[in-house]
């Protein structure tokens, strides 16, 4: 069953070219220029360009305007953290932090041309036992 | 073919009260619960990770700034009846930071969440 997000860019070709070409996502729709589909298994996301035609990139009743960014984000989980960091670097990505270690996993922020922010995960092994951790780990 | 977990991250200033919120109006239920730093609540397929300011995920960044709420970035979740649904939440005292927009696709609308977060919540052309 897919789920569903919908991110703010300034320009929907280029997070195309980006989500698909270092991220894995397939193109299901661009229809009109302020708007496409994009899909990594059952994540479909939808990149959206602010617009003053209505639906989903339309300004609000106040005349605010949507637009990217800030620390909410997608969360993709791979297997091998560091490998995936060098790749997208050598490919010219850019990152807003270093990984950290946190409970349940490493992770890192990825940001898209548009300045949203991508989580790479990497979950625990079953053995790894974070300090502090409960006896469960998952995702902190 | 089997559904798989899709992740996305919230940052919250209460992970408690988003808890409450995102289960009691959003019919979203508890994976696990850490509070206060973490929890993470499921609807279908989507797996919402609430992470608190004392989580891994609300660490400051190297230049000092500090993960919060908000943005316009959201999770969009798919309802047969909107106008009913906002009757519904709005009677709950929801709060809303939009009115019913009409696009190529569907309507929608955007929903506030405790922490300043948006829920869009879409209806489909369509469907009534």
């Amino acid at each position: 069953m897919a789920a569903c997000i919908r991110y703010i860019v300034n320009d929907v070709s280029a997070a195309i070219d980006f989500y698909t070409k270092h991220l894995g996502f397939k193109l299901e729709m661009h229809p009109a220029p302020p708007f496409a589909e994009i899909s990594r298994g059952d994540m479909h996301i939808y990149l959206t360009q602010p617009s003053q035609r209505g639906g989903g990139g339309a300004p609000m009743p106040s005349g605010e305007l949507q637009s990217p960014g800030g620390w909410n984000r997608v969360h993709l989980t791979v297997d091998d953290l560091d490998a995936t960091i060098a790749e997208l670097k050598s490919a010219g990505c850019r990152f807003r932090n270093e990984a950290i270690q946190g409970v349940g996993g490493k992770q890192i922020l990825l940001e898209d041309p548009s300045g949203n922010l991508i989580e790479l995960f990497q979950p625990n092994t079953p053995a790894y036992r974070a300090p502090g951790s409960g006896t469960k780990a998952n995702g902190h | 073919m089997t559904s798989e977990t899709v992740n996305v991250r919230y940052m919250v200033e209460d992970v408690e009260a988003a808890v409450a919120w995102y289960t009691g109006h959003l019919g979203f239920t508890v994976i696990s619960k850490y509070i206060p730093a973490f929890a993470d609540v499921g609807r279908g397929s989507l797996r919402l990770l609430l992470s608190g300011p004392t989580s891994s995920a609300g660490r400051p960044m190297s230049d000092g700034e500090r993960p919060a709420p908000g943005g316009w970035n959201r999770i969009h979740l798919i309802v047969d009846d909107l106008a009913a649904e906002v009757a519904r939440l709005r009677a709950a005292g929801v709060r809303f930071r939009n009115e019913i927009v009409t696009g190529p696709g569907g309507s929608q609308v955007l929903l506030v969440d405790p922490s300043g977060n948006l829920v869009e919540l879409f209806q489909p052309d369509g469907r009534h």
